[in-house]
C-alpha cells in the first residue's frame, strides 16, 4: 500500500503529468485525450475522497496535521523552503472538494466540443494539478506557487476557448488577480520576515505558527500585513469593491474554467485568511474587522441587488457567486470557533453549487442558443429532467436546508450576533435577495409558456432533455451537496477539530468584543501608532 | 416498537417514497401514486400508534434527539419533541393528509405528471411530519424552508402556465420575506436564552431566569405571518390557488399554512402580551376583510382561498386572546372542513373538465349528490352551524373575544369581538354564495351539463372528511370516551387533550410566565368557556353568531338566487365588486414595489456597478497604464539611429551625474 | 621628435570619432559595423599606449580579451547581416524599421 503522504503527492503529479503527455499527445486522438485526461482527474479524485474516508481516524500529532511528508527541494537550508504536504481539519474538505469539482469538470470538458481538445484539456489538468497542491501544502511557498501554477492556465484558456468579450474579460482579470496575488505574496513574505527569516521554523505554516506562538506581531507591524493580505485575498476572492473582474471572467470563460476558477481556485483567497491571516495575525484581523464586515454586506446588499438586475445567465451565476463571498468573509470576521466553521463550511459548498449552476447552464445554452433568460421560457416541459437539476441546484445556491449550503449561510448567521449583532440583519436579508434572483431565473428559464424568441429556435431544433456527459458532472455536484446536506458532521467534524484547536479562534471573539467597547473615540489612533511604533521597536521588524 | 423509531420511521417514511418515486419513476404514472399512497397510509398508520401508545407524558430531551451539526458549543440537534399539541397536529397531517393523497389519485388521473406530483406530495409529508416533531427552533426553521420549497415545487405544477410559474415564485418569496424574521428571532433567541429546545426555554421561562422577550416574539412572529399569509404577507396564498386542488386542500388549507399558528402555539410561552395584542388585531381584521373579498372571487378557489385566510385569521385572533388550545382547536376543526370544501370544489372542477368559474357551473346538486352533501355539511361547518364541528371552535372564539373584553376590563376586545362577529357573517355568506351558485339552479354551461360525480378514490375522502369529520370532529368537548379512553367523541382522546386544556396545569401559574390571567386556565376551549360564562352573557353571545351566521344563509339565497349566471353584486354595484376583487389592492402594490422599486433599484445599482467600479476605477487604472505605454511607445521609433541617440543621451545624462553637474 | 602618449590618444580619439560619427551617419549596416570595429580598436589603441607608458600589462590584457571578443562578434554579426540581406535584400538601417508598432 502506498503510504498516505506519497498519495498526496501523486495527487498533484499525476495530473501534471497527464498534462505533459497531453501537450506533446497531439497524435493520440480524442479518444486517447479523453483516456489520459480521465486518468489525470481520477486519480486526484479518488485520493481525495479515501483521504477524506480516512481522516477520522489519522494520526494528527502535528499541529493537528495528517499524511504529512516532506520533501527537500534544495532550498530547505538557504531559505527555509520545503515541499512540505499535509492536511488540517480546514483544508481536507477543500482539498476533497478540488477533487470533486475537478473531476466533474473533467469530466464536462472531455465531452465538450472545443477545439484543440488535447490542448484544452492539458491546461485543466494543470490547473487541477495547481489545485490539489494549494490545499495540501502546508509550506507557504508552495501554497502560493500551485496557486499561480493554477492561474495562469486560466487566463490563456478564457484567451483561446473564451466567449464573448473574452479578450477585455481577461485583460480586466489578469490585471486584477496579478494584483491580488502580488499584494498578498508582500503579506506572506512579510508573515516570514517577523521570524527574521529562520530557516529552522522555515517558511511553513507549521514553523510560523510555532514561531509566532512565542513571539507574536507588533500591532503596527499586525495592521500592515493583515491589510495586505487582507486585500491581497480580498482581491482574489472578489470582495467589494474589487469584485468587477469576477462576472465578467467567468462569463467570458470556458465552462469547466470557470468551474474550475469560481468553485475551487477562488478559495485560495478565502483559505489564506482563514489558515494563514487571522490564527497568525490575529491583532490585524481585530483591527482590520469593522472593515471586513462592512465590505461583505456590501458584497452582499449591493451585489445581491446587482444579481437581480441581470438579464444574463452566466453573469447573474457570476455576481451570485460574488454575494455569497460576502457571507463567507462574515464568517471570517467574526473570528470565532462557530463562525471560521461556517466560513469553511460555506466554502465547501458553494464551491460544488457554483459549478453545478455553470454546468447547467452551459447545458441550457447548449439548448436554447442563448444566455438571456428573457429569451427563453418554458424549457421545463421539453427538458424535465435538466430542471429538476437546475431547481435543486438554484435552491441548493439560495440556501435551502438539505443542501450543504444551509449549514455554512445557518451557522455564520449565528455567530455573526456575538459581536456584530447589527449586521445579522442585512446580511440575512441575503436570503430573501438570493431568492428572488434564483427563482426568477428558474422560472424564467423553465416554466411558464416560451417566449417568441424561443419558439423559433425550438421550431427548426430538437431540444433534449439532459445528456449524459452533462448529467455525469452534475450528478456528481448535486450528490455531494445532498449528502452533506444531509449529512453535514461529514466535513464539519473535521473543521470542528482543527477550529477548536486553535486557541486564536477561542479567544479572538473576546478580544474583539473588548476592543469593540475600547476603541470608541479614533481620533488618537495616530499617536496611538507612533507610540506603539517606538514601543515597539525592537520587536518589530520594518516591513 | 418505543417512539424514537416510530418517529424516525415517520421521517423516513416519506422521504424514502419521494425519494423512490424521483429516482426511479418519474414517468411512473400510477405507481408512482401507488408509492406516495402506501407512503401515507404508513405514515397514518404509525401516527395512530403513536397516538395510543402514548401515554401522556412529555417525550423531549437527549434520548429523543441527535446531533445533526456541531461547532464547539453550538450544534444543530435533530430532535423530537411530542406533547399534547403535538398529538393534535400529528393527526391532523396524518390522517388529512392520508386521504387527501387517495383523493390525488382519482383527481390527477388525466394528469401526465403525475411522478413529480406524487413525489412532491411525499416531499410535503416529510417536512410537515419535520416541522410537528421537531424539538428546536433550528430545526423547525430547516424543515419550515422545505415545507416553502414543497409548496413552491407543486404550485408550479402546472409549469408551462404563466401564472403558476409568478404564483409559485411569488410564494417562496414572500415566505422567505416572513422567515427573514423568523431566522433574526432564531439569532436572537439563541443568544437570548442559549439553547433553542422548546423544552429547555420553557423551563428557563418557568423558573424566572429569563422572561420573554418582546423582540424575539415579535421577529418570531414574521414567520408565522408569511407562512399563515397574514397581513402583510397574505399576498402569495390567493395566488397558490394555481396549483392542483388537491395541494390547495393539503398544503394551503389544511396543514402548511396552519404550521405557523402551530409554531406560535408552541412557542406560546415566548410571547409577551405585547406580541399577543399586535397578533391579536393583525388577524381578527384578516379574518373579516378577507371575508369580504372572498364575495368578490368568481373563480371557485380564489374564494375559498380567501376563506382559508379569514379562518387563519381567526385562528390568530384565538391565540392573540391568550387561548392557544382553542387556535389548535379551530386548525383542526378547520383543516376537516376546509379540506372538504376544497377537495369538493376539486371534485367540481374536475367533473367539470378544469372549469373553475362558479358562474359557469350550477346545478350540481342533482349531478353530484355525494359530494353536494359533503359541500353542504362543510359548509354549515365553517359556518358555525349548531353542533358541526365548527360550530364549537370558531362561536367559542367569537364570543371569548367578549369574554376577555369583559375580564381585563380593556374595551378594544369588544371592537375584537364585533370584528369578528362581522367576520362569521361574511363567512355564511360567502358560503351560501357558493352553495346556491354552484349546486342549486340548472346548469349553466356545457362542462356543467355533462358533470358526473367522482370516482371512489374522491368521494371516499369526501365522505370520512365532510360527512362525518366536518360534522362530528368537534364531539369531544362533550368529552365522550370509549375504547379504554383511548378515543373521546369521534377522535383520539390524546389529541383532544390540548384542544381542552390548553397547556393546562404547566401553565396554570401566570405569573411565572408573564401573561394576562385568563391564561390561568390553560388556554383551552375549557378556559374559554369558563371567561365567557364570567361574563353572563354566554346565551346571548351565542345567540349573536348563530343570528349572524344564518342572516349570511338568507341574505345570499334572496341576493344571488339559484344557480345564477353572473354575479348579481358585479352587474348591480360594479365598484363594490371591483374592491373585493382587487382586495386593497395589496397585489398591485406589490407588483407596483417589484417593477418599479425594487427592479429599479437593482438595475440602477448594476449601472452603478458597471460605470464606477468596472468602468472608472478598473478601465481608469487601465487607461493610466495605457496613457504611459502610449507616450514611451512614441519613442519607439524603429531606426536604429534613433536608439543611438537616446542612448548618446543616456549617457551625457549618467556622465553629468558622476560628474556632479547634475545635483 | 619623440612619440609621447598624447600623441597616441589623439590617434586613438581621432579613430573613436571617425568610427562613432560613421555609426550615428552611415545608412549602410556593414558600414556601421565596420564604424563600430574602429571604435573597438580606437579602444584598444589607447589600452595599448597605457600599457606601454605605465609599463604595466593590465592594459595588453584587456587588449586581447577585446580582440577575441570582436572576432567572435564580427562571425556572428556579419552571419546576421548576411542573412538580414538575403531576406530583405537590403542592409539600409532606414528600411530595417521592423520595430515600429
Amino acid at each position: 500500500m502506498i503510504s498516505e503522504p506519497t498519495l498526496l503527492l501523486l495527487s498533484i503529479f499525476v495530473p501534471l503529468s497527464a498534462a505533459l503527455v497531453l501537450f506533446f499527445g497531439r497524435s493520440v486522438g480524442n479518444a486517447g485525450v479523453r483516456l489520459i485526461a480521465a486518468i489525470g482527474f481520477m486519480v486526484p479524485a479518488v485520493i481525495a475522497v479515501y483521504l477524506w474516508m480516512g481522516f477520522e481516524g489519522a494520526d494528527k500529532s502535528h499541529m493537528g496535521y495528517a499524511f504529512m511528508g516532506a520533501w527537500d527541494t534544495g532550498l530547505r537550508d538557504s531559505v527555509g523552503i520545503t515541499l512540505l504536504l499535509g492536511l488540517n481539519g480546514i483544508s481536507m474538505p477543500l482539498y476533497l472538494l478540488a477533487g470533486i469539482v475537478g473531476l466533474a469538470a473533467g469530466i464536462h470538458a472531455m465531452y465538450s466540443q472545443a477545439e484543440r481538445l488535447h490542448l484544452y484539456m492539458a491546461l485543466l489538468l494543470v490547473m487541477q494539478s495547481g489545485l490539489m497542491g494549494v490545499f495540501s501544502s502546508i509550506d507557504i511557498f508552495f501554497f502560493y506557487f500551485f496557486h499561480e501554477l493554477a492561474l495562469i492556465p486560466t487566463f490563456i484558456m478564457i484567451g483561446i476557448w473564451g466567449g464573448e468579450g473574452r479578450r477585455v474579460a481577461a485583460m480586466e482579470m489578469t490585471v486584477y488577480l496579478t494584483l491580488g496575488a502580488m499584494l498578498s505574496l508582500l503579506g506572506l513574505i512579510a508573515i516570514y520576515g517577523q521570524t527574521g527569516w529562520d530557516t529552522n521554523y522555515g517558511f511553513s505554516l507549521i514553523g510560523l505558527q510555532e514561531y509566532l506562538s512565542q513571539h507574536p506581531i507588533g500591532d503596527v507591524a499586525s495592521d500592515n500585513i493583515f491589510a495586505l493580505l487582507l486585500f491581497g485575498f480580498g482581491i482574489l476572492v472578489s470582495l467589494f469593491p474589487f469584485h468587477s473582474w469576477a462576472p465578467r471572467g467567468y462569463a467570458a470563460a470556458p465552462t469547466a474554467n470557470a468551474m474550475l476558477h469560481a468553485g475551487v481556485l477562488k478559495k485560495f483567497g478565502l483559505y489564506g485568511l482563514v489558515q494563514i491571516a487571522v490564527p497568525l495575525v490575529p491583532q490585524g484581523a481585530i483591527i482590520w474587522n469593522d472593515w471586513i464586515v462592512w465590505l461583505a454586506l456590501g458584497n452582499i446588499v449591493i451585489i445581491g441587488f446587482v444579481t437581480i438586475a441581470q438579464r444574463d445567465l452566466k453573469l447573474m451565476i457570476g455576481y451570485s457567486s460574488v454575494m455569497h463571498m460576502g457571507y463567507i468573509f462574515l464568517g471570517i470576521a467574526t473570528m470565532s470557533v462557530v463562525g471560521i466553521g461556517g466560513a469553511v463550511m460555506l466554502m465547501f459548498a458553494h464551491g460544488l453549487s457554483v459549478a453545478l449552476m455553470f454546468v447547467l447552464a452551459t447545458a441550457v445554452f447548449n439548448r436554447t442558443g442563448t444566455y438571456d433568460m428573457k429569451a427563453i421560457g418554458g424549457l421545463g416541459p421539453k427538458a424535465p429532467v435538466l430542471a429538476a437539476f437546475f431547481v435543486a441546484a438554484s435552491m441548493a445556491s439560495i440556501g435551502l436546508p438539505g443542501f450543504a449550503n444551509f449549514w455554512g449561510e445557518f451557522t455564520v448567521f449565528i455567530a455573526l450576533w456575538e459581536n456584530h449583532a447589527w449586521a445579522v440583519a442585512p446580511a440575512v436579508f441575503g436570503v430573501v435577495i438570493s431568492a428572488i434572483y434564483g427563482l426568477r431565473a428558474a422560472s424564467n428559464i423553465f416554466f411558464g409558456p416560451q417566449s417568441d424568441e424561443f419558439k423559433q429556435v425550438s421550431s427548426h431544433r430538437e431540444i433534449g432533455d439532459i445528456t449524459l456527459a452533462e448529467r455525469a458532472p452534475a450528478t456528481i455536484l448535486l450528490l455531494t451537496l445532498g449528502v452533506i446536506g444531509l449529512w453535514p458532521m461529514g466535513i464539519s467534524q473535521s473543521i470542528e477539530s482543527a477550529v477548536t484547536d486553535q486557541a486564536v479562534f477561542e479567544q479572538a471573539p473576546i478580544d474583539l468584543k473588548n476592543s469593540a467597547s475600547l476603541d470608541a473615540p479614533e481620533e488618537t489612533t495616530v499617536l496611538q501608532i507612533a507610540e506603539e511604533a517606538s514601543a515597539n521597536e525592537q520587536g518589530d521588524q520594518p516591513l | 416498537m418505543d417512539f424514537l423509531n416510530l418517529f424516525n420511521l415517520l421521517l423516513a417514511v416519506p422521504l424514502i417514497s419521494a425519494a423512490i418515486i424521483g429516482l426511479f419513476f418519474r414517468r411512473g404514472g400510477y405507481v408512482a401514486a401507488g408509492i406516495s399512497l402506501t407512503a401515507a397510509f404508513i405514515i397514518a398508520c404509525l401516527a395512530f400508534m403513536v397516538l395510543f401508545d402514548w401515554n401522556g407524558t412529555t417525550l423531549s430531551g437527549p434520548e429523543y434527539s441527535y446531533t445533526w451539526m456541531q461547532f464547539g458549543d453550538f450544534q444543530i440537534d435533530i430532535g423530537y419533541y411530542f406533547t399534547y399539541e403535538t398529538a393534535t397536529m400529528l393527526a391532523v397531517v396524518a390522517f388529512v393528509g392520508f386521504f387527501i393523497h387517495m383523493f390525488s389519485v382519482g383527481y390527477m388521473d388525466d394528469d401526465k405528471d403525475k411522478g413529480r406530483f406524487f413525489a412532491g406530495l411525499s416531499i410535503f409529508m416529510f417536512s410537515m411530519l419535520g416541522i410537528v416533531l421537531s424539538s428546536n427552533l433550528f430545526m423547525i426553521f430547516i424543515f419550515w424552508e422545505l415545507v416553502g420549497f414543497s409548496s413552491y415545487m407543486l404550485i408550479a405544477h402546472y409549469w408551462d402556465k404563466d401564472y403558476a410559474a409568478a404564483a409559485s415564485k411569488k410564494a417562496f418569496i414572500v415566505n422567505r420575506i416572513g422567515d427573514f424574521g423568523f431566522l433574526v428571532g432564531i439569532v436572537w433567541a439563541y443568544y437570548y436564552y442559549g439553547t433553542v429546545d422548546f423544552a429547555e426555554m420553557n423551563a428557563l421561562i418557568a423558573s424566572g431566569d429569563k422572561h420573554a422577550e418582546t423582540g424575539i416574539g415579535l421577529l418570531l412572529m414574521c414567520g408565522f405571518l408569511g407562512k399563515s399569509a397574514q397581513f402583510p404577507l397574505q399576498v402569495w396564498l390567493t395566488d397558490a390557488m394555481a396549483g392542483p386542488t388537491p395541494v390547495s386542500a393539503l398544503i394551503h388549507a389544511a396543514t402548511m399554512v396552519a404550521a405557523g399558528v402551530y409554531f406560535m402555539v408552541h412557542v406560546f410561552f415566548l410571547l409577551t402580551p405585547d406580541v399577543l395584542k399586535v397578533i391579536v388585531w393583525i388577524c381578527a381584521a384578516m379574518a373579516m376583510l378577507a371575508g369580504f373579498w372572498a364575495l368578490g372571487q368568481n373563480d371557485i378557489k380564489k374564494s375559498l382561498a380567501y376563506s382559508t385566510l379569514s379562518h387563519l385569521g381567526y385562528m390568530g385572533t384565538a391565540l392573540g386572546l391568550g387561548f392557544p388550545g382553542l387556535a389548535i382547536m379551530h386548525m383542526a376543526m378547520h383543516a376537516c372542513f376546509k379540506a372538504t370544501l376544497f377537495l369538493c370544489s376539486g371534485s367540481v372542477i374536475h367533473a367539470c373538465h378544469h372549469e373553475q368559474d362558479m358562474f359557469k357551473m350550477g346545478g350540481l346538486w342533482k349531478k353530484m349528490p355525494i359530494t353536494g352533501w359533503a359541500f353542504l355539511l362543510a359548509a354549515l361547518s365553517i359556518s358555525a352551524f349548531p353542533f358541526t364541528a365548527g360550530f364549537f371552535s370558531k362561536d367559542t372564539i367569537i364570543s371569548a373575544a367578549f369574554g376577555v373584553g369583559a375580564e381585563t376590563g380593556d374595551r378594544s376586545y369588544f371592537a375584537i369581538w364585533i370584528i369578528v362577529l362581522v367576520a362569521a357573517l361574511t363567512t355564511s355568506l360567502y358560503m351560501g354564495r357558493m352553495f346556491f351558485v354552484v349546486f342549486m339552479g340548472k346548469p349553466n354551461s356545457e362542462k356543467a351539463e355533462h358533470a358526473k360525480e367522482s370516482s371512489l378514490w374522491m368521494t371516499v375522502p369526501l365522505v370520512v372528511l365532510g360527512w362525518i369529520l366536518s360534522v362530528g370532529a368537534g364531539w369531544f368537548v362533550w368529552d365522550i370516551k370509549w375504547a379504554d379512553g383511548e378515543m373521546n367523541g369521534i377522535i383520539p382522546a390524546d389529541t383532544a387533550v390540548f384542544m381542552m386544556e390548553g397547556y393546562g396545569e404547566a401553565m396554570s401559574n401566570a405569573e411565572d410566565h408573564g401573561h394576562p390571567i385568563h391564561h390561568g386556565y390553560g388556554g383551552g376551549w375549557d378556559a374559554a368557556h369558563h371567561v365567557v360564562k364570567e361574563t353572563g352573557f354566554g346565551l346571548l353571545l351565542e345567540f349573536a353568531s348563530f343570528v349572524a351566521m344564518l342572516a349570511g344563509f338568507v341574505f345570499t339565497f334572496y341576493y344571488y338566487g339559484l344557480g345564477p349566471k353572473s354575479d348579481r353584486l358585479q352587474t348591480t354595484m360594479p365598484i363594490i365588486y371591483k374592491m373585493l376583487e382587487r382586495h386593497g389592492w395589496f397585489d398591485d402594490v406589490y407588483d407596483w414595489y417589484v417593477v418599479n422599486v425594487q427592479q429599479r433599484f437593482a438595475n440602477l445599482l448594476s449601472v452603478l456597478d458597471q460605470f464606477l467600479i468596472s468602468g472608472l476605477l478598473v478601465r481608469g487604472t487601465a487607461g493610466v497604464a495605457g496613457l504611459f505605454g502610449m507616450v514611451s511607445r512614441s519613442l519607439h521609433v524603429g531606426n536604429i539611429h534613433g536608439y543611438v541617440y537616446w542612448f548618446l543621451a543616456g549617457v551625457i545624462i549618467f556622465g553629468a551625474f558622476a560628474l556632479g553637474v547634475l545635483k | 621628435m619623440t612619440i609621447e602618449l598624447n600623441d597616441y590618444l589623439f590617434v586613438s580619439g581621432l579613430l573613436f570619432a571617425i568610427g562613432f560619427f560613421g555609426v550615428l551617419l552611415r545608412r549602410n549596416t556593414l558600414v556601421i559595423y565596420m564604424c563600430l570595429e574602429l571604435m573597438l580598436n580606437a579602444v584598444n589603441l589607447a589600452l595599448v599606449a597605457f600599457s606601454r607608458f605605465h609599463n604595466s600589462m593590465d592594459g595588453n590584457l584587456f587588449v586581447f580579451f577585446i580582440i577575441s571578443v570582436a572576432a567572435a562578434e564580427v562571425a556572428v554579426g556579419l552571419a546576421i547581416i548576411v542573412a538580414l540581406y538575403r531576406k530583405r535584400q537590403t542592409v539600409m538601417v532606414e528600411e530595417l524599421a521592423e520595430l515600429r508598432n
